[in-house]
């Protein structure tokens, strides 16, 4: 039985190489990005997406102001396919039901987000719509948001047109702390709210919809105007979520899922004293 | 210690061959050859981590090169230990440590009868020994404790936040700012928006965190939003409430706003309050509302307050009333 | 060498008597006797990391801009204490894995501390005459649990900024003299002058450290002076100790030990990311994140006061904040209370007072190993009621059927742990043989089909119990030649 007791610390061994060569696959990956958060890589590819017909950019003077102008060729593909999937609910003039809000006034910026988010058209009504993939492409998601803004032309939330190169992520810092850190954690991991509401993880989320839910404050988010944070603050906010809350710098390991101390404890009791407690079991006798 | 009590173990010599001195490996060989390879790996180890060092710094290549190595000499050494030395096992008598009854006898007599004689022949020098040591104990506290801080302030109408648990610095006609000085505007909330704000001067101050919320959009000529008590509806303005952001529990900012059900939320211990009757909390440890501070609208459509909070903000004290 | 170097001290010290006894010291080779020892490594990592960090912290609340390495604060406002604290993390080498290591090395501490706590209680070892010793190892903890906090404060982070005003409205609540002692303790309201980040700094690495040093001195001392306790099994008495002796045996044994243990910290250290302060930002008091909280050994407080009712009295012209005091200062209190009164309470009990050194097995006990599980049970689900909202957010659970969970389940499980364990002890005390290492027997089939149980005889492992238990010889009959190829390469076979 003189092997049998080389096994523990061999085991012993075997697992701290395997947890190591799994630690080191991310991290490894992350050595030559442990700088991630230049500007130039946290806006680059998250200008707008081009659509097929691409809709026009209204210039409005300012850094941050610019909205997308969604030409009037996409108003009737959008109303075919709202009468298919969304008239059900809300109605065929989008003005509501008793099953579904009224969706006049809100703005194409709103329905972007609830589309593009894959949160509608709604799985199961009884609880809070979830993010899943979208139903529709990009041009249809703009085609549907074009109709429903030809309801009420000029109001409610645009499409922005996002260009984070300028962006500065210490400002974003400081605002996404007062302003969102309190539903969605500081490392927007999210958590559950009262009522059996939820705040969503934000690691998914494209700077197009961070900004749409500024602005919106979709479900049970506030709704930021432009009085409370101007569009180069909700600029700055969705540089930091894109740049700083999707891309952490883990540089000290794995982020055991960002929910602070009650993983660390599991990991320092399970982990750390457990794995020195089979130690114990090595050293020691066991009768 | 008392080793004059112990009986002294008798002189022992053994031969190298006694069962007790064998190692306790069936394979002594393969232990050792274990504990050597174990030991080289750490040496590695260590040397790994010295070039990681120099050439790197990655925090993870350190603790790898660093820690592997510990692991892999300390599973060495305990090898070493643990299966090729002396195998035992090994016993150790165990002596009774107490004093005899005598001994115990005499300590007391020397305490009881050496002190009393001193005490008994001299009391009046005992007694100002006593009075002397405890004025000096009791005053020794006082630069030890009193000095540390403040008395806190026991008027309502103390108006230092720094040494009252009363006072916050809103006062009649204060301008709402926010964090950065921004002055806040009635026009710059949508309905559903939320804005941390402080009085003009004191932007960032603890005690005088406000959360500012719009219901409702409401213009200055239309009825007023109302409140349910005890909510104060003639507290708000166009549709704006204004509530401490300090939560009555233990201070946490309340800066969870849930707009669709119109609650506050303490993101540290998941009270909620009600924001329409006056952020009573209906759930959680929080036992009374958030305190509403009056707003009102100036000239140039700048909020402002019409007084300060009418009672202490934040959580409960003993000299709260 | 040896011999005329000791010569030289013995003439001055007279060292050899006592000294000789010291490495014939024995040590029980039982497992569990090696728990504390991760406690008391952990330490020592505690101390050599620490006082690495305080080479390049700043106990300071001076504002000052970040002009670090790490891009998303650069030009923020901070404190002195936080930049440096991130500083020390990124800007110096090897700095993040010593920040890592010493804060995983504080949970490990207090996890082999509450480990080795149990080991204690459950076997019965803190009874006469190592009372004093229990004692001392509860303040120890006590003293652990008040130093991690301290230390986890001072970075000045968003996460560990909260802690400190959570802990100042709990100070406040204490009838009386609470607003005096916040105020003293602060140097004024809160957030105070600033001076809480120094206070505490001192605090954290001279004064309770020298008391935890002071106390683990006396915890060694007493535990030489009184030797070890031992579980019953062959030779070994109430008046002897079986095992290792000190040297060389243990001394090897102990010393890889201490390898593993700062093994373990580090391993942990670079690969398990604890506390990213960069992540937090730093404290603003007007800031909150959700989902905080407090490290794993505060976080049973945390879950009392989340659960706790809002039970406030208000009368004659005072409050008292109930839904503080109770589960932050009476809850607490009434614990380290029974924590240190537990050895006299259950001699009072059994009316038992005599020595042990002989440990019990917990199953023979079952109303105090009953008793240990329920006050493991009651620590387990406040410690659990502090993350309701992790949990409903996990689970997908209402936040409020979470919390209302815990509120029924917090007074009920423990109490049914309780019964559930001393039902259990008592059925393991009537079964027979029940634990012991058994030789496993061969079942074996003839060729006429019949079955037949042979018993195999006893493994190589367990003939370590067959020798007789001999003194430590003084002398070994060894010709120099045997040094090289003597003990350790052969075997004697019996």
């Amino acid at each position: 039985m003189f092997r049998g007791r080389y096994a523990i610390p061999a085991a012993l061994l075997a697992s701290v190489g395997i947890f190591g060569l799994m630690a080191f696959s991310p991290s490894a990956a992350q050595a030559d990005s442990t700088t991630p958060t230049t500007l130039a890589s946290a806006g680059g590819g998250y200008t707008y997406p081009t659509p097929t017909t691409s809709p026009t950019v209204s210039a409005s003077s300012g850094y941050g102001t610019a909205n997308i102008n969604l030409p009037e060729t996409f108003i009737a593909p959008g109303q075919a396919i709202f009468d298919a999937s969304c008239a059900s609910c809300h109605g065929a003039d989008a003005s509501g039901t008793s099953r579904a809000p009224n969706l006049q006034g809100l703005g194409a910026g709103t329905v972007d987000f609830w589309v593009s988010t894959g949160r509608m058209p709604l799985a199961d009504s009884s609880v809070q719509a979830t993010e899943k993939p979208p139903r529709f492409n990009r041009t249809e998601t703009l085609q549907i948001a074009a109709f429903v803004q030809s309801k009420t032309p000029g109001t409610g939330v645009p499409i922005p047109i996002v260009n984070l190169s300028a962006a500065n992520l210490e400002s974003g810092g400081s605002l996404y702390t007062l302003n969102c850190a309190a539903c969605h954690t500081i490392t927007g991991a999210g958590d559950a709210l009262a009522g059996g509401a939820y705040a969503p993880s934000l690691h998914l989320a494209t700077p197009t919809q961070i900004i749409e839910a500024i602005r919106s404050g979709p479900g049970n988010m506030p709704r930021f105007s432009e009085g409370n944070l101007t569009p180069t603050e909700a600029h700055d906010i969705a540089a930091y979520v894109h740049g700083v809350i999707q891309q952490p710098d883990d540089r000290g390991g794995f982020g055991l899922g960002g929910v602070g101390p009650v993983g660390e404890g599991f990991v320092g009791l399970l982990i750390g004293v457990g794995l020195l407690m089979l130690v114990c079991f090595w050293i020691g006798e066991r009768s | 210690m008392s080793d004059e009590s112990h009986q002294v173990p008798p002189l022992t010599t053994v031969s190298v061959e006694d069962p007790h001195l064998q190692p306790y490996a069936k394979h002594p060989g393969r232990a050792e050859a274990f504990a050597a390879a174990t030991m080289v790996i750490g040496f590695l180890g260590f040397i790994g981590f010295g070039i990681t060092y120099w050439i790197s710094d990655q925090t993870q290549w350190e603790a790898a090169t660093l820690g592997g190595g510990m692991l892999a000499l300390g599973a060495g050494v305990i090898a070493w230990g643990k299966y090729l030395m002396a195998q035992g096992p090994f016993v150790e008598e165990r002596h009774e440590f107490h004093s005899t009854e005598a001994e115990r006898d005499a300590m007391t007599a020397a305490i009881v009868e050496r002190g009393g004689m001193v005490v008994q022949r001299r009391k009046v020098l005992g007694g100002l020994f006593a009075l002397g040591s405890t004025a000096m104990g009791v005053v020794i506290a006082f630069p030890l404790i009193r000095s540390l801080g403040p008395k806190p302030a026991t008027s309502r109408q103390a108006t230092n936040t720094d040494t009252s648990l009363f006072a916050t610095n809103w006062k009649k006609n204060s301008q709402l700012v926010t964090a950065d000085g921004r002055i806040v505007k009635v026009a710059d909330l949508g309905v559903g928006g939320v804005l941390t704000v402080f009085p003009k001067g004191y932007e960032g101050s603890s005690p005088d965190q406000t959360i500012l919320i719009r219901l409702a959009q409401i213009g200055p000529n239309d009825p007023p939003f109302q409140l349910e008590s005890p909510g104060r509806t003639d507290w708000g303005v166009q549709g704006y409430v204004a509530y401490s952001k300090m939560c009555t529990h233990l201070g946490c900012p309340v800066g969870l706003y849930q707009e669709l059900t119109q609650q506050l939320v303490c993101p540290c211990h998941q009270s909620i309050f009600n924001v329409v009757s006056g952020c009573v909390p209906e759930f959680g440890p929080a036992p009374r509302p958030l305190p509403q501070l009056p707003l009102k609208v100036d000239a140039f459509g700048n909020l402002q307050s019409q007084s300060g909070y009418q009672q202490a903000v934040g959580p409960g004290f003993w000299e709260r009333p | 060498m040896i011999d005329s170097s000791l010569r030289w001290v013995d003439d001055r010290l007279g060292i050899a008597k006592g000294g000789r006894t010291f490495l014939d010291k024995i040590f029980p080779d039982h497992w569990s006797f090696m728990l504390g020892e991760i406690a008391l490594y952990s330490f020592l990592v505690l101390l050599g990391t620490g006082v690495f960090l305080s080479l390049y912290y700043i106990p300071s609340a001076h504002e000052i801009v970040y002009h670090g390495s790490y891009l998303p604060l650069q030009g923020q406002k901070v404190s002195e204490a936080y930049a440096s604290s991130v500083g020390l993390s990124f800007d110096v080498k090897s700095g993040l894995l010593m920040r890592q290591a010493h804060h995983w090395a504080a949970d490990i501490f207090l996890g082999a501390i509450a480990v080795h706590m149990a080991r204690v209680f459950f076997t019965g070892a803190f009874r006469k005459p190592r009372e004093l010793n229990w004692i001392v190892g509860v303040s120890m903890l006590l003293l652990g649990i008040v130093n991690g906090f301290l230390g986890y404060s001072l970075p000045d982070d968003l996460v560990s900024g909260t802690g400190i005003r959570i802990t100042y409205s709990i100070v406040e609540s204490i009838p009386l003299v609470g607003s005096y002692l916040g105020f003293f303790l602060f140097g004024g309201n809160y957030p105070g002058n600033g001076i809480i980040i120094p206070r505490f700094f001192l605090l954290h690495v001279l004064i309770v450290p020298a008391l935890i040093i002071g106390l683990l001195a006396a915890h060694l001392g007493l535990l030489v002076k009184q030797k070890h306790t031992q579980f019953k099994g062959r030779g070994k008495t109430e008046h002897n100790v079986v095992g290792s002796p000190m040297f060389p045996t243990f001394m090897a044994k102990t010393t890889g030990f201490l390898f593993m243990t700062t093994a373990v910290t580090f391993i942990l250290a670079g690969f398990a990311q604890i506390n990213p302060i960069w992540q937090f930002g730093q404290y603003e008091p007007f800031q909150i994140s959700y989902a905080v909280q407090p490290d794993w050994y505060m976080g049973w407080l945390d879950g009392a006061l989340r659960i706790m009712p809002s039970w406030e009295f208000v009368g004659w012209g005072h409050t008292i904040p109930l839904e503080v005091l109770l589960p932050a200062v009476i809850f607490p209190g009434i614990i380290f209370n029974i924590f240190f009164a537990w050895p006299f309470i259950e001699a009072r009990h059994t009316g038992d007072l005599a020595y042990h050194n002989l440990l019990d097995r917990p199953r023979d006990r079952p109303k105090r190993t009953g008793a240990g599980a329920m006050m493991l049970m009651l620590m387990f689900m406040v410690f659990s009621a502090s993350s309701t909202d992790v949990l409903a957010n996990f689970f997908q659970i209402r936040l409020n059927s979470v919390l209302w969970f815990f509120r029924i389940a917090v007074p009920v499980i423990p109490v049914i742990t309780y019964f559930l364990t001393v039902k259990i002890c008592e059925e393991m005390a009537g079964a027979e043989g029940i634990g012991k290492r058994k030789p496993p027997n061969l079942v074996h089939r003839s060729a006429t089909g019949e079955f037949s149980t042979v018993p195999t005889e006893a493994r190589p492992g367990d003939g370590h119990e067959e020798l007789e238990a001999v003194p430590v010889p003084t002398f070994i009959d060894m010709v120099p030649a045997d040094l090289a190829t003597g003990p350790g390469i052969r075997r004697v076979m019996r």
